[in-house]
């Protein structure tokens, strides 16, 4: 369950390059939903995700994960309940650790840390198990560096980490943007699998209207740092991208001059 | 080069692999740049040597020596993630402090150690001078027990969280790995380990001087730089080795260098020679690579 309440986030307030990111956003997230976020530039999708994962902190307003108050909390602090996949494929891994070496990393989210080594021949084997379920040959390269990996390879080991510890709350930004259709569509197939199997509160921030009506239960939108669209059930079963595109139009009496939006 | 003069460079040479173990821990692993060590090894000297000239065991000096090196990498650290000092400016900041605060616990620009024991005492020969070949020894066994306790650490949970804050902090603080505490941690570590060679270093050479400090930040990352040109690997326990061994190498080039009468060298051309070692160190790389090039042009 997460639940943000008015969240107000302004950049460089009093100067001419003030940016009112956030505008009083609210949305509920109920347990095991999957939630799709569309919006264009400037909509504040990726300063709602940052505010959620506390790499942000909000100007005003609250944020609970599971009815826990984590408005105050810092990043590495929410890391147990929050668990993040990056747009950027170097962003959600270490590129000079190794594959093993990453996902002991995530195999720990939100613990303390001690002198114990950090990959044991156990922890190696449960490793290789998992990596084997990507069908991508990973397991037999545990050793390897991560640079070494396609941006589709690390974006599919990024989500791996994402579900290797429990989360109260899965964020992903935009997380197929750098790849090539086929990679993306691998990864998402892969992403709608680890949430079912883990019947995970999702929230995928998307550049895409298809991919946000294909996947997941639920559909918001937003425009100016509020929520201004938001579908579920049988009416976002009969949507399509052209019904929505019209629905954002009637909702804001403006015409929507994002082409990127109609993309994909 | 004498038998004797190959043993002085070896000495000083494991000394400064302790130096290079603290500064790939800063430079290369946190990815901070960090000039404490001119301060926290002569800091190291200062607390070892007055203490042993006031009377302490070399033992309970030494280790004291790296509990106040370890201090003045903490302030360091603390400058930058707490007070968002620039990390070259907050040990610039801790380097000069330190001046002042070694001349105060020495009490005189230097304190001499002549006739007083050390912790190579016990392994020293009572009579005659035949122990050249111990006191490098005795170094041999703790720069050995060091990197091996770097290796165990940075294989430990704790040690890979402190890698990943200096590959990808954002990703650190995202698996719930405060990236504070472990710069602090190993900035830490990193300046105990230099303090720590401050102190063996004026328990070999027979006192400390409050100038010992000048340039050990450059022949700590001469030695890490040498280390990697010639063992390049993305292995730890390699990466440790080859910083070790370019301490080693470094000094002796160095004695190498200041003993072959016919080069004309003299000791106060140290550090030029210093400058133009590491800077062929540095262009290295890019000569093998060049070098590759051309001969495989040749050879298709």
């Amino acid at each position: 369950m997460m639940r943000a309440q008015g969240l107000t986030k302004t950049f460089n307030p009093g100067t001419p390059i003030e940016n009112r990111a956030l505008r009083g956003l609210d949305l509920d997230i109920p347990t095991g939903q999957f939630v799709t976020v569309i919006g264009s530039n400037g909509a504040g999708k990726s300063t709602f995700l940052n505010a959620i994962s506390g790499d942000l902190a909000v100007d005003q307003g609250s944020i609970h994960i599971d009815d826990k108050d984590v408005t105050r909390l810092n990043a590495w602090q929410r890391a147990g309940l929050v668990a993040r996949v990056f747009q950027d494929p170097m962003a959600g891994t270490c590129e000079g650790l190794s594959i093993e070496e990453n996902l002991s990393l995530a195999w720990q989210r939100g613990e303390r840390r001690g002198l114990r080594r950090a990959v044991t021949p156990a922890l190696r084997e449960a490793f290789r198990a998992k990596l084997s379920t990507l069908k991508l040959g990973l397991e037999n390269r545990l050793s390897d560096r991560m640079g070494l990996l396609s941006g589709g390879q690390r974006q599919a080991v990024s989500l791996l980490m994402a579900s290797l510890k429990p989360s109260r709350i899965l964020l992903l930004d935009e997380h197929t943007a750098a790849l090539d259709p086929r990679t993306a569509a691998f990864v998402l197939e892969l992403t709608d699998q680890i949430v079912a199997d883990g019947k995970l509160t999702t929230l995928m921030v998307t550049h895409s209207m298809r991919q946000a009506l294909d996947h997941g239960d639920r559909t918001v939108m937003l425009h100016q740092g509020r929520v201004v669209l938001d579908v579920s059930g049988e009416e976002r079963a009969r949507l399509d991208v052209p019904h929505l595109l019209a629905m954002f139009e009637k909702t804001r009496g403006e015409t929507l001059d994002d082409d990127a939006l109609l993309l994909g | 080069m004498s038998f004797i003069s190959l043993m002085g460079a070896l000495e000083i040479g494991l000394i400064f692999a302790l130096v290079a173990l603290g500064v790939l821990i800063s430079f290369r692993i946190l990815n901070f740049p960090d000039l404490t060590a001119d301060g926290s090894f002569p800091l190291g000297g200062a607390v070892a040597a007055t203490l042993i000239a006031g009377g302490y065991d070399p033992w309970f000096a030494t280790a004291l020596a790296m509990v106040a090196g370890a201090g003045a990498g903490f302030v360091t650290g603390w400058l930058n993630v707490r007070l968002n000092i620039l990390q070259l400016l907050a040990s610039i900041l801790v380097m000069i402090a330190l001046y002042s605060i070694n001349l105060r616990i020495m009490g005189a620009p230097n304190v001499p150690l002549i006739g007083e024991p050390t912790v190579f005492s016990p392994f020293l020969p009572g009579e005659g001078d035949a122990g050249y070949w111990i006191q490098p020894l005795v170094l041999a066994v703790i720069v050995i027990v060091a990197k091996l306790a770097l290796d165990a650490y940075f294989a430990s949970q704790s040690g890979l969280a402190m890698r990943a804050t200096g590959a990808n902090p954002r990703m650190a603080r995202s698996q719930g790995i405060s990236t504070d505490r472990a710069v602090l941690t190993g900035m830490a570590i990193s300046n105990a380990l230099i303090a720590l060679g401050g102190a063996l270093y004026v328990q070999t050479q027979g006192g400390s001087d409050i100038s010992m400090g000048i340039g050990t930040i450059v022949v700590g990352l001469a030695a890490v730089i040498i280390g990697e040109t010639l063992i390049p690997s993305r292995s730890l326990w390699i990466a440790t080795l080859a910083a070790v061994l370019g301490a080693i190498l470094y000094r002796l080039l160095i004695a190498l260098a200041l003993t072959a009468d016919f080069i004309g060298l003299q000791a106060q051309d140290l550090n030029l020679i210093t400058a133009v070692l590491v800077g062929f160190a540095l262009v290295l790389p890019t000569i093998k690579a060049k070098l590759r090039k051309t001969l495989g042009g040749r050879n298709p």
